[in-house]
């Protein structure tokens, strides 16, 4: 590297001289310095000449040149333009990509931007750093690769929407999911209540780069939409040169991990005949838990992990095609993905399409377009219990387990499903019962399917009529055809005794045509502007409409075309949305030394009131380049910053994400009264409903260390989130509909981001480059609307988790207190609201409830009782990004982390439930003689209070801290000698690994939970959840 | 740059600038939901006789006469055991211990104010718009309706939510009046008028309502009586009807005399002379089974298998079965309540409402079990002839021969060997006391207990363990909503 600039000098040195004489050929191979792959299509020209020829497609190069040292330029997109000057006949070059260089392109809306002129708070992650890792959407891939970027994989349910947040939650009741522009069109994006994620249409092998935005400066041209941070996806385009075409497949196997320990049922039957005795129930003849005996005469234990988790299998590939020529250049890829989940019947299939082209019709006419097209089939049999809204699922995947008995089999010793009326059969057990379904036949028969036809493309059109001036029109389409598909079996579950089909279709279609003219010119050679003007258009429009057939006529059948005798109309949705916009990006700079850049953007959205459509969002930035002072090199400063910029920016940017199409109307709507339609009025309308605005301040400086080797990052941020909708409490008596949307709330996040990337080794065969980043965000709820100090939040809508209060973070837990449990008695300690202990008997009625002095207390209840506990979003965030690489082998392990936040663990409540559940193996502990100290309660059969089942409890409150190997990846990749002779460029194979690892004290499955899904108020729950997977696949890939 | 490049730019420009904003899709038209927008819902005949319908709707929901506004007021009384101890079905209600921010005290409050806006919205919509939509006679009508159900809700609101009016003669606090229609964002203060304030609106309304109201509905050419319509809307004689109820409350007996008098002859047969032919049934029992739609039921909600009151909020589920087992209900009898009246026969028809099997009592007056479609009354010509009885005694304080007749109307059609006479009572006051029993064995079940107790300023008994509760008692009358307190800075706690 030392080398390389010492030689770089000197040919710099060298400019301008021209001694021409004879000519020579020299002759050599270019390659990329990462991958020691081989780069087809390089222009190489000699300096000072209009001599040019292109490598191969195996990277060698012959070119003729004057004789004399001769100075060859190579240059290729993606790659460091590479200059040396040549005094031999043989020259091999190792051209360095340009991803981590400050000359990085980077996507800033509309438009690029050198990393050197941007001023924004923006991290760039190029698409390797994507595609080798084994996920179903690339939003999962992005957890700890950038500053300030939260991602939790919510559960183990393959294409859940992960919970995405940019500096912390920004919304209250709106969305906190930032805006993800794909390829210029903004595109929906999952809400984390379904596990269709609409992303995953996109495969991560055709990510050229993912730039993501967090500050005023960075998003303020998406102004309105802004206020959590834009993502934008950029796909891979043809480069110029001969065709390569690239081969990429994978196999790999997940398995759950870190299920809990549960009872066998020898444990399982002692443990509830103690817990009978205890509660006065247990009769020898006729109230009792009893191992039964299976065909084979054995005793049943039956492990129902076994029969809800499985190896789940992956298949992946992808076949792509791209080059190009002078004027053309082209993409082309083909995807099939088929990955088997963790959880029984829980598939993902994409196949998909891309296309991308880019033509240069000639100096002043360029065009291009995009196609592409993915369908994907998210598969399950019934729902996982894991996505928000079913932490109580009674068929959820993740519970069943937990409370099935293991000394029942779901099967009867002939072979049929063991059930007892609607419910698992009791086996040998006598006078108790069962209440949860045998999930053999729902697993067997039912079906919760949902699929997606996703068809995303544009085009644009291009006119340079000047070299400064460039007029670009661009229309894009983002449409999702979707199809539920639910089957209920008539035999056991939810759908017995009759047996239902439902079959929703929506369609969701959304255009976007946007036309902007940029005009960038340098004067005097120092002041260079560039000045973007703008318009944009996005319509959406839903419609969804579907049938809900129930009583099926034949049980032969399954699908909605078969007979069932009563039907019903589901899934009738419509609803249309639209956003104008006007836009102008001011950029200026002198001598790259002072940077400026200045956006307003003025929006219409469809959604809000009639006095509030408008919107205008203003930002602007300052940037200055320290380095390039005549005083940083006097002082010496250059000695150790070989780059050094201060930079700042402030703005207003807006969020309507998840406002309702016609949330500020006043409206009527149709019933019925003695089979006559009725019109009443049924939601409050709201004029003034307007955009929740987020003030952006961001302060930070980027630096370089020894010739950029080592470059670093540091942002301080605030984002003061005002006008934030709630729907607003008036008083009863006005007899409103509803309650009005209203801009009344205000919250805070503000913090703190570093990043450092270093090129730390890099000799002849071996390179070592670390990438860390880490981030501490403090977030506080500023106020709510009139009369209300705390909105308390519901894990799916039944158990009360979390409250928001003013004052404190959003989604902080709300909990009551706990004391262990008494040595004297086994009986469980709660504290109450004022922090007095009150124990529970079981036995329930009056004396259920006393004071530590046996005095009846009040009975303990969460509104009375509980407290703000603490807080459930991670403190601090970052992950560490390790590249190592010696001779053909390379090795990335992507480290991420969660630090400072605890976990509700409401699963393990019903682990320690005395109902007929099975429970953890540390309820052998439980208290049995007084004196006895523990923390598990004497057990009492039907005792669902003393282990937080029915109150939400500190004792199932966790530190949630974790550090986790997310992903591995060892390739190697085949010496080119070898493989040149049978003309392939590079073949790599690998394995990988995610979730390899997880270093925490949380005694879930997973610290990295979300129950609730994306919600912004319910965050921190782990209820029933399913566990995540670990993942563990093996490819190759190959160019030629 | 030439010319002719240059024009090409501003041409094109001029193009994308002209599609640039499409103004119209900035204002969507919901194709699901009628925007109120320019008073949309009152642009169609059609549009407004929905909204008048619904207006009943809303008095059929689950809080009001869908069954919750019923229950509450026997339940709270006397005549019920709570089987359940559901806090949620009215356990609280029954023992006393409800707080205001419960959701029963919470949601019937909600309920009854809902209703009531909607009817301020339809009569104000009417006069902005739809009185330019219908025709005269059709829009009076019409508004006579929703000024109907308006003051129903307020006479309902003010039984649970405020002392009686016996109470310092209306002095006391009684309810936000509304009377115009809140449709958006605004400032919802509004302190609570007095009762007396409250009970001058209602009869205010239905002063107006008897006005405007038809006085029948017709069907078919030949037109003919619309039973169904006659049972479901009001009629001038519904509104005659209901304010007999409400001068009894304020125990303004010669107003209830007047009123009753317009649609009860002096002797028997006791059938309305005008409007509506109403009159007592011959059998009770015809009153409570399909299609329920005799003349004796002036207003009823009506239930379908399409149109079923909500969960946990039916009078069957309450009162006689809320699972398969008849019997097993949120409430049983009270077998010290007025069962135990020795004087109400066992061969009385209205004991066939009253379901034994074993220990257990139940009342099965309404006794379609799920879906529950039994149609609720909500005025009986039956109370008619009992306010105007109880109002001749206690007005004139004699023993009254018009009362004893009517008082015998009622018994006798479902006891025919007990006759009451003027010389079985030693004095108005006994008379007046079996006219008031006689309320609580015809009307038992269909929510007037409570109300009845209280305009009397009587104590509520005690039933079970619970002890009775006098009129000075705290809780004599429900707390205010807990939300109406919170949210409305000028409301008063009770």
């Amino acid at each position: 590297m030392k080398k390389n600039l010492l030689q770089f000098l000197f040919v710099l040195l060298l400019l301008g001289s021209k001694a021409y004489a004879q000519s020579k050929t020299i002759t050599g191979t270019v390659t990329g310095k990462d991958d020691n792959a081989p780069i087809p299509g390089v222009t190489i020209t000699v300096e000072g000449t209009k001599t040019g020829i292109v490598s191969n497609a195996d990277g060698t190069y012959s070119i003729k040149v004057p004789a004399g040292p001769q100075t060859l330029i190579f240059s290729s997109v993606g790659y460091i333009t590479y200059k040396k000057l040549v005094t031999g006949l043989k020259l091999d070059v190792a051209l360095e990509s340009n991803q981590k260089a400050l000359s990085e392109v980077l996507v800033v809306g509309y438009g690029t931007q050198t990393k050197r002129d941007n001023i924004g708070s923006v991290t760039s992650i190029g698409g390797k750093e994507l595609s080798e890792k084994p996920v179903q959407n690339f939003v999962q891939a992005l957890a700890g690769q950038a500053a300030g970027v939260q991602v939790t994989s919510a559960n183990g349910v393959l294409n859940t929407p992960p919970v995405f947040r940019i500096r912390g939650t920004n919304s209250i009741s709106l969305s906190s999911q930032p805006l993800i522009v794909v390829d210029g069109v903004p595109s929906f994006s999952g809400d984390g209540v379904s596990n269709n994620n609409p992303l995953s249409n996109i495969n991560p092998e055709d990510i050229e780069s993912v730039d993501i935005a967090k500050d005023a400066a960075g998003t303020a041209i998406y102004g309105s939409r802004a206020a959590n941070g834009v993502v934008y996806v950029t796909t891979k385009k043809g480069k110029k040169g001969r065709a390569v075409v690239s081969i990429d497949s994978y196999y790999g196997e997940s398995k759950v991990q870190r299920l809990p320990k549960l009872l066998d049922a020898y444990q399982y039957v002692d443990m509830k005949n103690e817990a009978l005795k205890n509660a006065g129930l247990y009769n020898a003849a006729t109230t009792y838990f009893a191992l039964g005996t299976d065909a084979a005469g054995n005793t049943i234990n039956t492990k129902w992990f076994d029969y809800i988790y499985r190896t789940g299998k992956i298949y992946n590939s992808t076949l792509s095609v791209s080059g190009g020529s002078d004027n053309t250049n082209y993409y082309m890829s083909a995807n099939f993905t088929k990955e088997g989940g963790i959880l029984q019947k829980n598939d993902f299939v994409r196949k998909s399409l891309l296309f991308n082209v880019d033509h240069k019709a000639n100096k002043i006419i360029s065009l291009g377009a995009k196609l592409s097209y993915s369908n994907e089939m998210n598969l399950q049999a019934t729902s996982a219990g894991s996505l928000s809204g079913d932490a109580f699922a009674i068929t959820g995947l993740g519970r069943i387990p937990l409370v099935s008995p293991p000394n029942v089999s779901p099967y009867n010793n002939d072979g049929s499903y063991n059930v007892s009326g609607n419910t698992l059969g009791f086996g040998a057990n006598k006078g108790v019962s069962t209440s949860y379904y045998n999930i053999a036949p729902i697993l067997d028969m039912n079906r919760a399917n949902s699929e997606n036809n996703h068809i995303s493309s544009n085009v644009y059109f291009q006119v340079k009529p000047l070299p400064w001036i460039t007029a670009k029109t661009n229309y894009g389409i983002d449409y999702i055809f979707t199809d539920s598909d639910q089957f209920l079996n008539s035999f056991q579950g939810d759908g017995s005794p009759n047996g239902s089909a439902t079959d929703n279709f929506s369609k969701n279609k959304n255009w976007v045509w946007d036309n902007t003219i940029q005009f960038d010119h340098t004067f005097l050679g120092k002041h260079s502007f560039s000045l973007l003007l703008g318009n944009e258009q996005q319509y959406q429009k839903t419609t969804g409409f579907g049938l809900s057939r129930s009583v099926l006529s034949d049980n032969a059948f399954n699908i909605i075309q078969a007979g069932f005798t009563t039907n019903a109309a589901s899934g009738l949705t419509y609803g249309e949305n639209y956003l104008v916009s006007f836009f102008g990006r001011f950029n200026y700079d002198f001598d790259k030394k002072y940077l400026l850049t200045a956006t307003l953007r003025q929006d219409q959205y469809s959604g809000f009131g009639f006095n509030k459509k408008k919107g205008v969002f203003p930002g602007a930035g300052l940037g200055w380049e320290v380095a390039r002072e005549k005083f940083w090199t006097s002082i010496g400063a250059d000695k150790v910053f070989s780059s050094f910029k201060l930079r700042g920016s402030y703005g207003r940017v807006g969020n309507n994400a998840g406002s309702g199409n016609y949330a500020s109307y006043g409206f009527y709507g149709n019933g019925v009264f003695n089979t006559q339609p009725t019109l009443v009025a049924t939601q409050t309308g709201n004029d003034d409903l307007g955009w929740e605005t987020s003030t952006k301040t961001d302060f930070g400086f980027n630096f370089g260390i020894m010739g950029d080797r080592i470059t670093g990052d540091v942002a301080f941020f605030k984002n003061n989130n005002s006008n934030l909708i709630l729907a607003v409490s008036l008083p009863p008596s006005a007899g409103l509909p509803s309650r009005p949307s209203v801009n009344i709330g205000s919250m805070y996040n503000k913090g703190v981001e570093f990043t450092l990337n270093a090129d730390a080794i890099r000799v002849k065969d071996f390179s070592y480059s670390p990438s860390f980043n880490i981030s501490y965000n403090q977030n506080k709820i500023l106020s709510l609307s009139p009369g209300v100090t705390s909105l308390t939040a519901s894990t799916a809508g039944n158990e009360v988790t979390n409250i928001n209060q003013v004052g404190y973070p959003i989604s902080n837990l709300y909990i009551i207190r706990t004391g262990g449990v008494d040595p004297a008695t086994g009986r469980r300690i709660f504290l109450n609201g004022a922090g007095r202990k009150v124990l529970y008997n079981p036995i329930g009625g009056a004396a259920a409830w006393t004071y530590e002095d046996g005095t009846t207390a009040p009975a303990i209840s969460q509104s009375a009782d509980a407290v703000n506990l603490t807080n459930s979003a991670p403190k601090v965030v970052g992950g560490l990004n390790n590249t190592f690489r010696y001779k053909g082998f390379d090795l990335n392990m992507l480290f991420t982390y969660q630090l400072g936040f605890s976990l509700y663990y409401g699963t393990n409540a019903g682990l320690h439930d005395q109902r007929f559940w099975n429970n953890t193996t540390d309820v052998l502990n439980r208290w049995t003689t007084p004196g006895q100290v523990t923390d598990i309660p004497k057990v009492f059969y039907n005792d669902n209070v003393s282990n937080g089942s029915t109150l939400p409890m500190d004792a199932n409150v966790f530190n949630g801290n974790f550090v986790k190997l997310k992903t591995v990846n060892l390739g190697y990749s085949l010496p080119k000698s070898m493989l040149q002779k049978v003309g392939i460029s590079s073949v790599r194979f690998y394995i990988s690994a995610y979730n390899l690892f997880v270093i925490t004290k949380y005694p879930g499955p997973d610290p990295e939970v979300s129950s609730n899904g994306a919600s912004n108020t319910a965050q921190g729950i782990d209820r029933n959840t399913s566990a995540n997977q670990r993942t563990i696949t093996g490819g190759f890939s190959v160019k030629f | 740059m030439t010319m002719k490049k240059t024009l090409l730019i501003i041409l094109s420009l001029g193009v994308v600038l002209n599609y640039s904003c499409q103004k119209e899709k900035l204002y969507p038209v919901s194709q699901t939901q009628v925007s109120n927008q320019d008073y949309q819902p009152f642009t169609t005949p059609a549009r407004i006789l929905s909204q008048v319908l619904a207006l009943y709707n809303n008095l059929r929901g689950g809080q009001l006469y869908g069954s919750r506004y019923i229950v509450y007021n026997e339940v709270k009384a006397d005549n019920y055991i709570n089987s359940s101890n559901n806090g949620i079905t009215a356990f609280t209600v029954w023992n006393a211990t409800i707080g205001g921010t419960d959701s029963q005290i919470t949601g019937l409050w909600s309920s009854g104010y809902s209703t009531i806006n909607n009817c301020n919205l339809f009569i104000d919509g009417m006069v902005a718009k739809g009185n330019s939509v219908v025709d005269a006679a059709t829009a009076k009508t019409y508004v006579a309706e929703a000024k109907f159900i308006r003051a129903l809700v307020y006479y309902d609101l003010l039984q649970l939510y405020a002392r009686p009016y016996a109470d310092g003669s209306g002095s006391k606090p009684g309810l936000p009046l509304r009377l115009t229609g809140n449709s958006s964002y605004a400032n919802y203060d509004l302190a609570r008028s007095s009762v007396a304030d409250v009970y001058a609106q209602i009869i205010k309304d239905l002063d107006a309502a008897e006005t405007d109201l038809p006085s029948t509905y017709t069907t078919g050419t030949p037109a003919v009586l619309d039973a169904v319509a006659n049972t479901t809307r009001a009629h001038k004689n519904t509104a005659i009807a209901l304010k007999t109820r409400v001068y009894l409350s304020e125990q303004k007996y010669s107003n209830v005399i007047t009123e009753a008098n317009k649609i009860v002859p002096a002797v028997a047969p006791f059938v309305a002379p005008t409007g509506v032919p109403n009159a007592l049934q011959s059998d009770i029992t015809k009153v409570f089974t399909t299609p329920y739609t005799t003349t004796e039921s002036i207003l009823s909600a009506p239930f379908l298998t399409t149109e079923t009151p909500g969960g946990q909020s039916q009078l069957c589920y309450y009162f006689y079965a809320n699972a398969k087992a008849l019997g097993t209900a949120e409430f049983n009898i009270n077998p010290t309540g007025v069962v135990a009246d020795a004087n109400w026969k066992t061969t009385d028809k209205r004991r066939g409402f009253i379901y034994t099997s074993g220990s257990k009592i139940a009342m099965s007056k309404f006794p379609t079990l799920s879906p529950y479609t039994d149609w609720v009354p909500v005025i009986r010509y039956a109370e008619v002839l009992l306010n105007l009885a109880e109002a001749r005694v206690r007005s004139t304080n004699t023993v009254d021969a018009q009362a004893i007749a009517l008082l015998n109307a009622i018994r006798g059609r479902s006891d025919a060997t007990t006759v009451f006479t003027v010389a079985g009572f030693a004095n108005s006051t006994a008379l007046a006391d079996a006219i008031f029993q006689e309320r609580n064995i015809e009307l038992l079940g269909e929510g007037f207990r409570n109300a009845d107790l209280m305009r009397l300023m009587l104590p509520i008994p005690g039933k079970g363990l619970l002890g009775a509760i006098p009129n000075t008692d705290p809780r004599y009358i429900w707390p205010m909503s807990g939300d109406e307190l919170l949210y409305n800075k000028l409301m008063t706690p009770n």
